[in-house]
C-alpha cells in the first residue's frame, strides 16, 4: 500500500509540475467555452438584418401580407431589438416573373461590403403558393437551418392569415388566433421540481459529456505515453524488481487520474468563484447586473454531482487501465495507434450517444448503453440529469462498471507483467492471449 | 552452514529460436563478492534477470535466501543495478532517489536522509535539485548505483557495474563494492573485464553460451586450471624470442601482449630451461616470473577466442 502511494505521489507531482499541465489548465477552459458557444452561434444564424426581396407574382396580393409578417419578426430580445428582415416587394406577372426574379438574383449573395444594395435572398410568391403552399427562396443563407425555419414560419403565418381572410375571418381575430404559445420548461425529478429549466438540463448534460470526453482522451493518452516512456528509458527493469505489475498499474492510473481531477478542481473552483462574484466582477467591467444575470450559469443538483463524479471516476480508471495496457504492449507511440483506435472509438461512441440521449433520455438505446461499462460513464449522468433513473438501474449499471473495472485492471496487469519488459517487436493477438493466460 | 544468498539450479531459458541459458547452476554463499564472468552474449544478463525474477525460467529453479518466493517479495533485502540503466529523465535527482527508496519500502524521511548522504559520498550533492537529464552519463550511473544501495540491502546484484565509467569513478564504485562485502553483505556482479574480477572477487563462475564453464573460489579455479605459467616482460630484442616461444615441446600456449607475454609451459617442462634459452638468444628481459595463471588466460583458454568473436555484438 505504501508503495502504491509512492507511485501515485510520483505520478501526480511530476505531472502537476510540468509546463504542459499549467498551459492546459489555462487553455482548455477557453477551448471548452469556444466549443460550447460556437455551435450555438453557428446554429442560431445571423444576428444582422437580412435584406429580402419578395417577388409577388400572385394575383391575390400575397406580397404585402408576407412582407408584413416578416417585418414583425424581431432580432434579439429585451431592449435592443431590431427588425429581422428588411423587405421590399417587387410585383410581377406570370409573364415577366422569370426576368424579375433573375434580375434580383443577379444582385444577391454578395457579402455586405461587396455590394451595398445587394440582397440576402429572393422570395418568390405565385398563385400556387396560396393553394399548395409551395414557394421558392433563393439566398446566400440557405445553409442555416435556423434561418430557414424562421423564414418558413413567417411565410406560413402570413399564408394562414391570407387564407383565413379569404374565407371571411376578421383580420383582428386572425391576429389573436395566431398569437404563438410561449412555453417555459422546468424539469421534475422524483416528484419534485429541480429548478432547472430544460435549457439548463441540456447544458449540463452537454457539459458533463464534454468534460468526460476531453479528460479521458487527454489523461488516458498520458497514461499510455508514460508507460511507453518507462519502457524506453528502461526504468521499468528497476521498478519491476520492487513493485508488482498491479502496484505499478494502479499507482500510475490513480496518479495520472488525480492530476486530472486536480486540474478539474481548479476549473470547477474558478467557475464557482467567478459565478458567485459575477455581479461584482461585472461592475468592474462596466456591465449592468441585469445583463449578467441573464447569462445562464446552470447549477448542478447535489445528487447529479455525486452520480457524475462516481461515473467520472470509474470511467476514468477503466479507460486509464485500458490505455496503460496498450502502452505495455507497444514500444512507440506510433505503434499504439493500432490498438488505441478501438478505445478512442468507444469514447467517441459514448460521447456522441449523449446527443441522441438528449432527445430521448428514457429510450431503450440509453438504457442499453448505460449497462455497457465503456459507455455508461457518458450515458448515465446524462440520463440522470434529463430524466429520473430507477434506482435499480443505477445500481445495476454501477455494479457492472465496478466489475468491468476490476476485470480490466486484472487483464491489464497480466499484459503489463509480460509486456513491460518486451522490447523490440510488437506482439500478435495470439501472443497477447498467451500473456493473459500465462 | 548458512543458506546460500542465491541458488540457481539447472535453469534453462529459451528465447524464440535460441537457448540463452542452458541448464545453468550457481550458488552464491552469503558474504563476499561473487563474479559472474563471460564473453558478450554468454547469458550473464539473462541469468541475472532470472535471479531477479524479471524473467521466468523455462526449466529449473531459482531461490533467494533459501526461499522460492522470488525477488519481488524479498526486494527490501536486494539491491539491483540492471545492465540497461534507466531513470526518469525529468525527475530531480534527489526526488528520484527518494522514490526508489520508497519502492523498497523505506519511509520518505529516511529515504531523503540516506539519499543526501549518498549524493554527498558520490560527490554529486550539488546536482541534487537538477533534473536527471541534465547529468552526464557517468553521473546518471552513479545516481542509479546509489538508488540500488539506498535501502542497505544484504544482497547486491550489479550487472556490469563498471562499464562506461572513467577510472576515477570506477575506483569510487569499486571501493563501495568492497566496503559492502567487508560489512558482511553479499555482492554478485557480472563483468567481462577479467582483471577486475580477479582483483575483487572471492568466488567466480565463468559462463559461455549459457553454460557454466568453471566455478569456485579464484584460487580453486586457478589450481584446477593447472600447468606452470610464466610472465615475461621484454626490454629489447624481442624478435629473437620468437623461435623459442614457438617451441611446442616447451611452451603449450602463448598470450602475447607485445611488450609482455604470458606463457603456459608444457607439462614437465622446466621454466629454468626457458630462461636459459631466452638469455642465450640475447633477448632483453625486464621480468621473468613463475606465476599463477591469470583469470584472463583461463578465460581465453576455456572459452576460446573464437567464441568471444562469434558472440560479440549479440546482446550480453
Amino acid at each position: 500500500m505504501k508503495k502504491i502511494i509512492a507511485v501515485i505521489r510520483r505520478e501526480f507531482v511530476e505531472r502537476v509540475r510540468t509546463r504542459a499541465f499549467l498551459i492546459s489548465t489555462i487553455l482548455l477552459p477557453v477551448f471548452i467555452v469556444m466549443m460550447a458557444v460556437l455551435p450555438g452561434l453557428m446554429m442560431s444564424g445571423s444576428d444582422r438584418t437580412s435584406r429580402v426581396a419578395v417577388v409577388d407574382a400572385s394575383s391575390v396580393g400575397l406580397g404585402p401580407s408576407v412582407s408584413q409578417a416578416m417585418q414583425s419578426e424581431k432580432l434579439g430580445d429585451g431592449s435592443s431589438t431590431r427588425a429581422r428582415y428588411s423587405v421590399q416587394v417587387f410585383p410581377a406577372t406570370a409573364a415577366n416573373l422569370a426576368a424579375v426574379r433573375d434580375g434580383l438574383i443577379a444582385s444577391t449573395g454578395f457579402s455586405g461590403k461587396g455590394q451595398k444594395d445587394g440582397w440576402d435572398g429572393v422570395l418568390v410568391l405565385t398563385d400556387d403558393t396560396l393553394t399548395s403552399g409551395k414557394l421558392d427562396y433563393y439566398g446566400s443563407n440557405v445553409g442555416s437551418l435556423d434561418s430557414m425555419s424562421k423564414l418558413q414560419r413567417s411565410v406560413s403565418t402570413a399564408l394562414a392569415g391570407v387564407r383565413l381572410g379569404k374565407s371571411g375571418v376578421d383580420a383582428a381575430l386572425v391576429k389573436r388566433a395566431m398569437a404563438p404559445a410561449e412555453m417555459d420548461t422546468t424539469k421534475v425529478s422524483d416528484g419534485r421540481l429541480t429548478g432547472q429549466s430544460g435549457q439548463d438540463s441540456f447544458l449540463i448534460a452537454y457539459f458533463m459529456g464534454f468534460i468526460l470526453y476531453i479528460s479521458i482522451l487527454l489523461y488516458g493518452q498520458q497514461t499510455m505515453t508514460s508507460v511507453i516512456e518507462e519502457k524506453s528509458s528502461r526504468i521499468m527493469e528497476v521498478l519491476t524488481s520492487s513493485l508488482t505489475p498491479f502496484q505499478m498499474l494502479l499507482g500510475k492510473v490513480l496518479g495520472v487520474g488525480m492530476a486530472g481531477l486536480a486540474q478539474m478542481a481548479i476549473w470547477g473552483g474558478s467557475v464557482f468563484l467567478v459565478s458567485s462574484q459575477r455581479v461584482h466582477l461585472a461592475g468592474i467591467f462596466g456591465m449592468s447586473a441585469d445583463a449578467v444575470r441573464s447569462f445562464p450559469i446552470p447549477s448542478m443538483a447535489p445528487g447529479l454531482l455525486v452520480v457524475f463524479l462516481l461515473y467520472f471516476a470509474l470511467g476514468f480508471l477503466l479507460y486509464g487501465a485500458l490505455y496503460a495496457a496498450i502502452g505495455a504492449m507497444c514500444n512507440t507511440i506510433q505503434e499504439t495507434q493500432q490498438y488505441a483506435v478501438f478505445v478512442t472509438m468507444s469514447i467517441l461512441v459514448g460521447f456522441f450517444s449523449v446527443f441522441s440521449l438528449i432527445k430521448d433520455p428514457t429510450g431503450s438505446l440509453g438504457v442499453t448503453m448505460s449497462y455497457i461499462p465503456l459507455f455508461a460513464p457518458f450515458t448515465m449522468p446524462v440520463r440522470w440529469s434529463l430524466s429520473s433513473v430507477p434506482p435499480l438501474q443505477l445500481a445495476l449499471s454501477l455494479g457492472l462498471m465496478v466489475l468491468a473495472l476490476l476485470a480490466c485492471i486484472w487483464l491489464a496487469a497480466r499484459i503489463y507483467r509480460t509486456g513491460i519488459l518486451m522490447y523490440g517487436k510488437k506482439p500478435s493477438w495470439r501472443e497477447l492471449l498467451r500473456w493473459i493466460r500465462a | 552452514m548458512p543458506l546460500p544468498s542465491v541458488s540457481v539450479e539447472s535453469v534453462t531459458k529459451r528465447f524464440s529460436g535460441h537457448t540463452a541459458v542452458n541448464r545453468l547452476s550457481l550458488e552464491v554463499s552469503a558474504g563476499g563478492i561473487f563474479g559472474l564472468l563471460g564473453p558478450n552474449g554468454a547469458g550473464k544478463s539473462t541469468t541475472i534477470r532470472l535471479i531477479m525474477g524479471i524473467l521466468e525460467p523455462d526449466e529449473g529453479r531459482v531461490s533467494l535466501f533459501g526461499s522460492a518466493h522470488g525477488s519481488r517479495k524479498l526486494s527490501a533485502r536486494i539491491g539491483y543495478l540492471p545492465e540497461e540503466r534507466g531513470l526518469y529523465k525529468k525527475m530531480k535527482v534527489l526526488d528520484h532517489l527518494i522514490f526508489l527508496g520508497e519502492t523498497k519500502g523505506i519511509s520518505r524521511a529516511d529515504a531523503r536522509r540516506r539519499a543526501q548522504a549518498w549524493l554527498e559520498r558520490l560527490g554529486i550533492s550539488e546536482w541534487a535539485l537538477k533534473k536527471v537529464e541534465d547529468l552526464s552519463k557517468g553521473m546518471q550511473q552513479k545516481v542509479q548505483f546509489a538508488g540500488a544501495l539506498l535501502h542497505e540491502p544484504e544482497l547486491v546484484i550489479l550487472d556490469e557495474p563498471f562499464s562506461g565509467l572513467d577510472p576515477v569513478n570506477a575506483q569510487v564504485m569499486k571501493d563501495i563494492v568492497v566496503e559492502i562485502a567487508a560489512s558482511g553483505r553479499t555482492v554478485l556482479f557480472s563483468t567481462h573485464v577479467m582483471e577486475q574480477a580477479e582483483r575483487m572477487c572471492d568466488r567466480i563462475a565463468i559462463i559461455a553460451r549459457g553454460e557454466t564453464v568453471v566455478s569456485g573460489t579464484v584460487a580453486q579455479v586457478k589450481a584446477g586450471f593447472g600447468g606452470r605459467h610464466v610472465a615475461l616482460g621484454f626490454s629489447h630484442d624481442k624478435p629473437r624470442a620468437e623461435a623459442i616461444l614457438a617451441d611446442r615441446s616447451l611452451i603449450a600456449r602463448v598470450d602475447d601482449y607485445g611488450a609482455s607475454a604470458e606463457l603456459q609451459m608444457v607439462d614437465g617442462a622446466d621454466p629454468e630451461q626457458l630462461l636459459a634459452a631466452l638469455v642465450h638468444a640475447g633477448v632483453g628481459l625486464r621480468r621473468f616470473e613463475v606465476v599463477e595463471p591469470s583469470l584472463h588466460a583461463i578465460f581465453i583458454a576455456k572459452v576460446g577466442a573464437d567464441a568471444a568473436i562469434a558472440h560479440a555484438g549479440a546482446a550480453a
